[in-house]
């Protein structure tokens, strides 16, 4: 963006100004929380001081309308955010950061440094707000449930870390876990049942409250021959939108979904590992946390989002303040790994059969042009689980036996290829592996 | 006897307030319907008779206090009602001849003075809920529970008030609608036409049978309802019959025509008919020919519509990103294919006419046909 846009900060500036008030407000709740029954005196003046800082932003945002004393980000900022992110910086950059957290979630599952994180977070999304295309976007009603799933995400994430680390440092010790000591049975009736309809009326009643506030996205009649620039399906779906973007459709679309939902009812049966059960874990459960955590975050949450907000008009990548052109010009060619080995390794043109020959005759012809991709596909899904097998799983074959250990590689690596095509579009501009347009089989 | 049956709900429940004072007070009431079931009602009234106690005794059998349901069927029992237990006590009562409803009340009041006052209904409904453990029973405790019930059930008290019980009561006198039933229906039977003889639609007693088939449909629930679902089929199924015809036209004409050759300006996508016909016209150079082509403008992607962008000199498809040459060759994004071409040629009026009922695609060599394309 250059510079703001006035109109645009006097319509938001209310909105900014009540924010930044309920952080204050919240702040000050678990100040008065960390005095009144934790007794952390410092740390309680350490919040009230941050409350205070909200409570000053308050009335700048209010203010809004002249940009000198808007809380923002700033021009620079924002246009660094923008040049850096691409497909490949963001995607990684998350993947880096999930490892941090994960290698040191002793030390963020503290209530102290979440919070801090949560306060960032907030703080952060605010001073964005002030940008128009960044708020244009987050305020999309279609985009709102997308804000909602990333606060949610990781506070449940976090819960879910910080008793998994509580209860591993419990049993070093000896201990049993925390959901073993108050084990006590309750009753459907009234327990369950009753916790399920407060619950049931709370949601329809936010249901509710959501379809007034927000107005649904309606959108012009649908045409055959007018597609909406972008196109986008539901949010729940942008994640098999983006895969869509680097496979066939027949693989993205209908192989690797079915093989997801296959592979997650073949959990229970491919699943050898006795502990964990029926309490928060980590240390004793790796391998499934890592897997799921890489599946779920990774390959599903992090391309919703990708999809959501910064997947623009053309299906374009547009860094998060950056305002949505339909003409923003970005030359691609992407080629296949054919085209690369024939044309620019060897100097020749494809092998072609000769028009006029049989079926046979240009099924060769095609072996020979796809050799190297053939090779490579069947070489990914039959020599690496072995080798696998041999090294790195060495336990997990002996425990799991031939068969269940061979779904369990074949299915993590089906899981593996996505990311892996994603990171080769990126970086070699690379579109199929093996290229057989004339039996729609592209992979 | 007459006057009881008359009694009203508040009645009842003051009768059920006495009953719950002798069978038993609150917490009283489980240890002598456990300890000696026989012996607790005999000591309490010796004077009243069987019949007077059995609700009481029913109820004490079970090694329970009475429940609601027990309270309110003594309740109507001594007002006469409808019960078998109040019918099963009537005779007896009169067998016994005895003033029982009058003794009886007497008796309940003496019977547990330590009770007190009457209780309310709320206290006597929380009482009778109390004796029903809440929450999940476990198997044991089932087991002790029913163990309970059948050996109250064998008790001699039971055995005793069965026995004096086992008179029958006579069955009521038929009313009169009862009885006009058979015997309307064995008449026109045998009147009636010989068709319809015997039918249970043919109950209106008395009438002559002269309606036939209008009889047949409507004489009965039965015969209404078949009728109804027959007429719903019969309109469901015309309706059917109309749905697959709609009121549309089922083919759009698949020949266009797009205007003359020398109107095409060269090397440019003309865009104008793609709102209406789907196509893209182009006047371009393919495999080293100046020709005139049309193309589909639907993504070989997934289906999409790609926009033509004149800056950058591409087809884009909003949907994920494919790209394609004015060609049609497809160079970025999943697309896997080039877009179609439609047939097009030279009309005898001399304009482009696109043939929307042929495609040609190129990745099986169908653009080297010369009728997708017309050569300039």
């Amino acid at each position: 963006m250059h510079g703001f846009d006035h109109e645009h900060l006097e319509s938001i500036s209310g909105f900014l100004g009540q924010y930044y008030l309920a952080l204050a407000l919240m702040n000050a709740v678990a100040a008065f929380y960390v005095w009144h029954k934790a007794q952390r005196v410092w740390l309680a003046g350490f919040w009230a001081v941050v409350s205070t800082g909200y409570v000053m932003l308050s009335p700048l945002a209010f203010g809004g309308n002249g940009s000198w004393w808007m809380p923002t980000l700033g021009t620079r900022i924002e246009h660094f955010v923008n040049d850096m992110t691409g497909p490949v910086v963001y995607s990684l950059g998350i993947v880096c950061s999930l490892s941090t957290l994960f290698v040191f979630r002793r030390f963020f599952v503290r209530p102290v440094v979440a919070w801090t994180g949560l306060n960032l977070m907030l703080l952060v999304m605010g001073l964005s707000m002030a940008d128009a295309a960044f708020a244009s976007i987050v305020t999309k009603a279609d985009n709102v449930p997308i804000v909602g799933l990333i606060y949610l995400l990781c506070f449940f994430t976090w819960l879910a870390a910080s008793r998994a680390v509580e209860n591993d440092d419990r049993m070093s010790r000896g201990l049993p876990p925390r959901e073993k000591d108050d084990n006590e049975k309750v009753l459907v009736w009234p327990d369950l049942v009753y916790t399920e309809m407060i619950c049931m009326i709370v949601l329809t009643a936010g249901l509710i409250v959501w379809a007034i506030v927000l107005e649904a996205p309606l959108e012009e009649p649908g045409s055959t021959v007018k597609t909406p620039n972008p196109s986008k399906a539901p949010w729940y779906f942008l994640g098999l939108q983006e895969m869509l973007v680097y496979f066939d459709p027949w693989y993205a679309g209908i192989v690797l979904p079915l093989t997801a939902v296959g592979g997650l009812m073949a959990i229970p049966y491919l699943d050898f590992n006795k502990q964990g059960n029926g309490y928060y874990t980590i240390e004793q459960r790796k391998f499934s946390y890592i897997t799921f955590q890489f599946g779920f975050i990774i390959i599903w949450i992090t391309l919703i989002v990708l999809g959501t907000f910064l997947r623009g008009p053309n299906w374009n990548f547009f860094g998060p303040f950056e305002t949505w052109d339909a003409h923003k010009a970005r030359a691609l060619s992407n080629i296949n790994v054919s085209d690369w080995f024939w044309r620019d390794v060897m100097q020749t043109s494809l092998p072609k059969a000769p028009s006029g020959t049989g079926k046979i005759t240009e099924l060769a012809y095609i072996a020979q042009r796809e050799w190297l991709g053939l090779l490579t596909v069947l070489g990914y899904f039959m020599l690496l689980p072995p080798l696998m097998a041999t090294t790195v799983f060495r336990k997990f074959f002996v425990r799991m036996g031939f068969v269940r250990y061979m779904i369990m590689s074949n299915l993590l690596l089906m899981m593996a290829t996505l990311p892996i095509k994603m990171v080769l579009r990126w970086t070699m501009n690379l579109k199929y592996i093996v290229y057989i347009p004339e039996y729609f089989l592209n992979f | 006897m007459a006057d009881k049956k008359k009694m009203s709900v508040a009645d009842m429940l003051a009768a059920a307030r006495k009953a719950d004072g002798g069978g038993g007070g609150e917490k009283s009431a489980e240890k002598p319907a456990d300890a000696d079931a026989p012996a607790a009602p005999e000591s309490v009234s010796p004077k009243a008779s069987a019949a007077e106690e059995q609700p009481t005794k029913k109820s004490a059998a079970s090694g329970e206090r009475p429940s609601v349901a027990d309270m309110l069927k003594m309740a109507r029992g001594q007002g006469g009602g409808e019960k078998p237990a109040a019918e099963k006590s009537k005779p007896t009562a009169k067998s016994t001849a005895k003033p029982a409803a009058k003794a009886k009340p007497a008796a309940k009041a003496t019977a547990k003075p330590g009770a007190g006052a009457p209780k309310d209904t709320a206290s006597i409904l929380a009482a009778a809920r109390k004796t029903e453990k809440p929450g999940p029973m476990s198997k044991a405790d089932a087991a002790a529970r029913s163990d309970k019930q059948g050996a109250g059930k064998a008790g001699p008290a039971k055995q005793k008030a069965a026995k004096a019980k086992l008179t029958v009561p006579p069955m009521p006198t038929k009313p009169d609608y009862a009885k006009g039933k058979p015997g309307a229906k064995s008449k026109p039977g045998a009147k009636g036409k010989p068709g319809t003889k015997g039918r249970p639609a043919r109950a209106k007693a008395g009438t002559e049978d002269r309606r036939g088939v209008m009889s047949l449909m409507f004489g009965s629930a039965l015969g209404v309802g078949f009728t109804m679902l027959g007429a719903t089929h019969v309109l469901w199924g015309l309706a059917t019959t109309r749905f697959m015809f709609p009121n549309v036209l089922v083919e759009p004409p698949s020949r266009v025509k797009v205007g003359f050759p020398a109107d095409f300006p060269q090397g440019q996508v003309v865009t104008k008919f793609k709102a209406q016909f789907g196509i893209w016209v182009v006047k371009g150079e393919y495999d080293g020919l100046q020709q005139i082509y049309a193309l589909k403008t639907v993504c070989t992607h997934l289906g999409c519509t790609p926009n033509w962008l004149d800056a950058e000199q591409k087809f884009k498809c909003p949907c994920h990103g494919s790209g394609f040459y004015a060609d049609g060759i497809n160079f970025e994004g999943p697309a896997p294919r080039p877009l179609e071409r439609y047939a097009i040629k030279i009309s005898e009026d001399g304009q482009l006419e696109v043939d929307k009922s042929k495609v040609f695609m190129q990745e099986k060599g169908e653009w080297n046909d010369p009728a997708s394309f017309v050569s300039v």
